[in-house]
């Protein structure tokens, strides 16, 4: 048996670096669906939502007419800049952070909805601007809820599979995850293989899943 | 010229719920009475900044806060009005010291600081458990107090403060509350439900009923339906069979049109939390 640390490494850098772009992104529209009512709401809040929902070689397929090499936006970005994102570690990044998005939103909002406004309103009355109230009171307030969100959303990201492969595709040695490894393994007969991915991957979202119980947010009294 | 000076139209729910507001306050404690979901709170809302009234003009010491016809509006955060919200508001990731400090700049925020410190020992907050979690209703209601204090605020506004204390422990935190405000002179609003509330603290009332509040002038005032006055002369005392018998000369009873029988004999028992409801700090109405 040949097991190749490769995708262990790979997987763990692209969650990491799609859970580094996610997060700030992930808390604002959270912070904004949890705090704010404006017109328009409803359907930030279906399209949040979207991606955990939709098969994610539909995903897949969204991502390479929008940033393949003749996609919307890819094309533009090849001729301007001179990047390839089609079939490149980047690839694997921006399909994590779309799978990952929807849960870490939909993990952190009931948390910052449950940080009473009063606080807040105490806050602004004592001189604090938005800002500083979201730093010094709703985030304090709202910190566990949105690092279990972190958490789920990082083992979402590395277990990321249909997308990645329909956009980054299964390229050895350059977009080969955990998950596209296991299903290449199986394919070609070497279970041993595969089973070892399985093994690093259960492993993985059972240490998650225990973390994020611990994280789960705990009441306020009132 | 009063100090607190008002008259706007708050809405909420696109307007489906409005409030008409009048209000003014020199010094002492204005306070905003009427059954709940009359607009009381959402009025304290408006004057703490938090809430912009759809119309009208709130002026606080001769500044203007809100004003339609100008489009004024001073956020909250700068108004510097204390605000000590229905259940306190208190932070449960900050101790007792942090909450206190919590509007203070960063360097002030210990207990080693003297506006700090001076407030800790006035509300008796030394030495109280660090987590507010485990703190009693009327210590929590200290701190939330001591923290509004603390940015000495040019008005305080109180919602309910005593909705989460025990019906028992009222009498005194109401007397306290009420020589906090005099010894801090800081004008406040308070808003309540309680009758008695009102009388003990309040130099002002404005009723809330139908969505308008209305000045309607001291509490012996505008709350006469929940009161009765025995005005008189005491002329002998008899103090038999553990209780204490005045008679009165001249005597009579004030209360709302309406309440006492014209003419026969009249018996009034005014009993517990009753007695209670005209009594004023440093009156002669003891239970």
């Amino acid at each position: 048996m040949n097991v190749d640390l490769f995708p262990v490494a790979l997987s763990l850098r692209v969650a990491a670096v799609a859970i580094v772009l996610v997060t700030p992104a992930g808390v604002a529209l959270a912070w904004l669906q949890a705090k704010r009512r404006y017109r328009g709401r409803a359907l930030v809040d279906a399209l949040i939502l979207l991606p955990l929902v939709l098969p994610p070689s539909v995903l897949g397929y969204f991502l390479i007419v929008l940033l393949g090499r003749q996609g919307l936006l890819g094309g533009a970005l090849e001729s301007v800049l001179g990047l390839r994102l089609v079939f490149s570690p980047a690839a694997a990044v921006i399909a994590s952070c779309v799978v990952a998005l929807p849960l870490l939103v939909k993990t952190a909002q009931p948390a910052l909805e449950a940080v009473p406004r009063e606080m807040e309103d105490v806050a602004r009355s004592l001189g604090l601007s938005e800002p500083r109230v979201f730093a010094r009171v709703t985030l304090p307030g709202a910190w566990r809820g949105i690092a279990a969100g972190v958490v789920m959303a990082f083992a979402r990201a590395v277990g990321e599979f249909g997308a990645t492969l329909m956009f980054a595709g299964n390229i050895p040695g350059r977009t080969n995850t955990m998950p596209l490894e296991i299903f290449a393994a199986y394919q070609a007969g070497d279970d041993g293989r595969a089973l070892a991915y399985v093994l690093v991957l259960t492993a993985l979202s059972c240490g998650v899943v225990l973390l994020a119980g611990q994280l789960a947010p705990r009441g306020f009294r009132s | 010229m009063s100090r607190l000076e008002a008259r706007f139209r708050v809405e909420v729910g696109g307007g489906r719920f409005a409030v008409d507001v009048e209000l003014g306050l020199d010094d002492g404690v204005l306070v905003l009475f009427g059954p709940s979901g009359a607009g009381k709170s959402l009025t304290l809302a408006a004057l703490a900044g938090l809430v912009r009234p759809a119309s009208g003009f709130i002026r606080l010491d001769g500044v203007t806060l809100f004003d339609s016809q100008t489009n004024t509006w001073v956020p909250s955060r700068r108004r510097r009005v204390g605000y000590v919200p229905q259940h306190h508001g208190l932070f449960p990731f900050r101790d007792v010291v942090g909450n206190v400090a919590f509007g203070l700049p960063r360097a002030r925020r210990t207990a080693a600081d003297p506006v700090v410190a001076g407030l800790l020992a006035e509300f008796g907050l030394d030495g109280l458990a660090d987590r507010v979690a485990d703190l009693s209703g009327g210590e929590r209601q200290r701190v939330a107090l001591a923290r509004a204090l603390a940015v000495e605020p040019r008005l305080l506004l109180l919602d309910e403060p005593f909705a989460s204390i025990d019906v028992g422990g009222r009498h005194a935190l109401r007397q306290r509350v009420r020589q906090t405000l005099d010894r801090h002179r800081v004008p406040a609003v308070l808003v309540t439900h309680d009758p008695r509330e009102a009388f003990e603290l309040g130099d002002q009332v404005v009723v809330f009923a139908g969505g308008h509040g209305v000045p309607a002038g001291p509490p012996e005032q505008a709350l006469a339906a929940y009161s009765v006055t025995i005005e008189g002369t005491a002329v002998a005392t008899v103090d038999e069979g553990g209780v204490r018998r005045v008679r009165l000369q001249d005597a009579s009873l004030v209360a709302a049109p309406g309440s006492l029988p014209e003419a026969g004999p009249v018996r009034l028992v005014l009993s517990g939390g009753g007695a209670e409801s005209a009594g004023k700090p440093g009156g002669s109405e003891d239970r």
